[in-house]
């Protein structure tokens, strides 16, 4: 009997440690960061790539007029020294740090395109998700998972002029977004569950600050040249230096 | 699902240590967390394998199937990868897991239009089994909160001529024409361009065919424009349009199917 009782709280044990481990996996903390430090570099590409141009192909004629035949579609924005725009790098997994920005993440459907192409969110917040046009939009949401695969998030029809939704930023990774009225519109976000995402600007550059030191897994990722992850470690109160270059 | 039953567990080891040792005993013995004796696995393997996959990825030898549309369209449908966590036939909002009710009606009915088996014969205890094992193929289930259920309460003026006539403006404004055809034949100047999240091509619902996927029911119709059908081009108007007016809509589509 003894042996069985024991058994039984050795079991408790476990039971409760599992559910325990499984809250931690979701919970960001937010601490005080003093002497953090940061992640700075550029991300370029092998060589200059064409930017390809788009076609739009739609049955409806008001939507031939208003939309255009084609578009560039601004996947590659490469600067003259190879720096390339709209990566996202982003430290993954993290447990602790500074504050998540309020900030809600604006979707808009503009002249038959969403803006912006690529953009950060950050959990918690809010997605925006306006029409602009006079057309009917709607606006499919999903997770990027391994394979190709597309975990749908959300899929909202916006049919009015100046239709404005918001939805709570539920889920993580890189989302794409498709319009399954306008086949040929498309963007990107990263949802981030820590504040440590960056998004390179025009020359490839990027900065991400107020890191607590250790090691971190990083992603770094691009619509046209994919994704990669790699380690990196910050130490207190240093810029870390992390550059990476793509090719196709 | 899992998570709550365990928490419960514990408040009860924290009472009375003996109750905790029974129940553990009972719950080492049974082959599965409702107590039951049904194998989820082999039951799933014997009914569900051949389409959804052994792994739940789709890739059964029995993977997709085409059927001829009244209109002469070719529907082309694929099972489902139960390993994305997707699923179309919920009455919880765009985005969310659908609620184990909805699962287990999916498994009762079957869905004739896409040659998905009715599964009567399977018991309650059984379908338990089953879904968990189901739920087992995507990481979702353990990690996401449950959903609110939409509940429906039809009004009684649904198909009265008015609420018909107000329905037929909303289907317009709406944009339902677009992919569905102004007549609902399915016809819309979107539907030859439409497709599901995973690359295969989508036709859009023929009204005057009156073959629905998930149902024949006024609340069948209300809760899919409801809650959008995730993964296909169907978008949620939960949103856009008040319930009064979804129930208009609703009017207007019996008449489109001839009900
Ligand atoms: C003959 C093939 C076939 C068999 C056998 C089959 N299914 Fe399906 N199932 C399908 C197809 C095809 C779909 C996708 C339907 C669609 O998207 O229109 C589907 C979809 C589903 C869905 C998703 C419903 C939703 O809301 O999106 C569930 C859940 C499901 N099946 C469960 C099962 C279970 C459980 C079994 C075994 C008891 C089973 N199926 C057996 C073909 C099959
Ligand atoms: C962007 C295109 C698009 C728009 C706009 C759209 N639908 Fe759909 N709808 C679809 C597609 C695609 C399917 C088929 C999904 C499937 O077979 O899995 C569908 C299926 C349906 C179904 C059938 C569900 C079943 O059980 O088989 C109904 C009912 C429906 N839509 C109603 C509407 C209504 C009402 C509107 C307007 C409020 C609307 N749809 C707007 C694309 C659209």
């Amino acid at each position: 009997m003894k042996k069985l009782v024991f058994l039984a709280l050795v079991l408790s044990l476990f039971i409760v440690d599992t559910s325990d481990a499984r809250k931690k996996k979701k919970k960001y903390e937010v601490i005080d960061v003093t002497n953090g430090g940061s992640i700075t570099g550029t991300i370029k590409a092998a060589s200059k790539v064409d930017d390809p141009v788009m076609k739009i192909e739609t049955k409806k004629p008001d939507e031939v007029e208003f939309c255009g035949t084609e578009f560039q579609s601004n996947m590659y924005i490469i600067s003259p020294d190879l720096g390339v725009k709209n990566v996202v790098v982003a430290l993954l997994k993290v447990k602790q740090g500074k504050a998540m920005p309020e900030k809600d993440y604006v979707i808009n459907n503009l002249k038959c395109q969403f803006e912006p192409l690529v953009g950060l969110a950050f959990k918690g917040n809010n997605f925006v998700i306006k029409n602009s046009d006079a057309l009917f939009h709607n606006t499919n949401l999903g997770i990027q998972l391994k394979g190709g695969k597309k975990r749908a998030v959300y899929n909202l029809a916006l049919p009015n002029l100046n239709q404005v939704l918001k939805k709570k930023i539920k889920t993580k990774g890189v989302h794409s977004i498709k319009c399954d009225a306008h086949p040929w519109m498309r963007a990107y976000v990263y949802s981030s569950d820590s504040p440590y995402a960056a998004l390179t600007d025009d020359s490839g550059k990027f900065e991400i600050t107020d890191i607590p030191a250790g090691t971190y897994k990083v992603l770094i990722w691009h619509e046209g040249f994919g994704e990669v992850k790699q380690e990196i470690t910050v130490e207190a109160g240093q810029a870390t230096t992390l550059d990476h270059t793509f090719s196709k | 699902m899992h998570q709550k039953q365990r928490k419960g567990f514990f408040v009860l080891s924290l009472l009375s240590l003996p109750i905790l040792l029974i129940m553990t005993v009972m719950l080492t013995g049974a082959e599965n967390a409702y107590g039951g004796n049904a194998n989820g696995e082999e039951i799933y393997k014997i009914n569900c394998a051949v389409c959804h996959g052994v792994k739940g990825d789709s890739k059964g030898e029995v993977c997709y199937n085409t059927n001829v549309e009244k209109s002469g369209k070719e529907i082309t449908t694929y099972s489902r990868d139960f390993t994305l966590g997707v699923f179309k036939f919920r009455t919880t909002a765009t985005g969310c897991l659908p609620d184990e009710n909805d699962l287990k009606r999916i498994i009762s009915t079957g869905i004739p239009k896409s040659f998905m088996p009715s599964f009567n014969d399977i018991s309650p205890e059984e379908k338990m089994a089953l879904i968990e094992y189901v739920e087992s193929f995507s990481e979702r289930w353990e990690e996401e909160d449950p959903c609110d259920v939409i509940t429906t309460y039809m009004p009684n003026w649904v198909g009265k001529s008015y609420s018909v006539e107000k329905g037929k403006k909303i289907y317009q404004d709406m944009k339902c024409w677009e992919c569905h055809g102004d007549k609902g034949d399915g016809a819309g100047p979107k539907a030859d361009k439409l497709k599901d999240d995973w690359g295969h091509k989508m036709v859009p619902f023929d009204f005057t065919s009156g073959a629905l996927k998930r149902g024949t029911a006024p609340e069948d119709i209300y809760i899919t424009f409801t809650t959008g059908l995730d993964g296909t081009g169907m978008p949620s108007y939960e949103d856009t349009l008040g319930e009064d007016d979804r129930w208009h809509l609703v009017s207007y589509t019996l008449k489109l199917m001839g009900r």
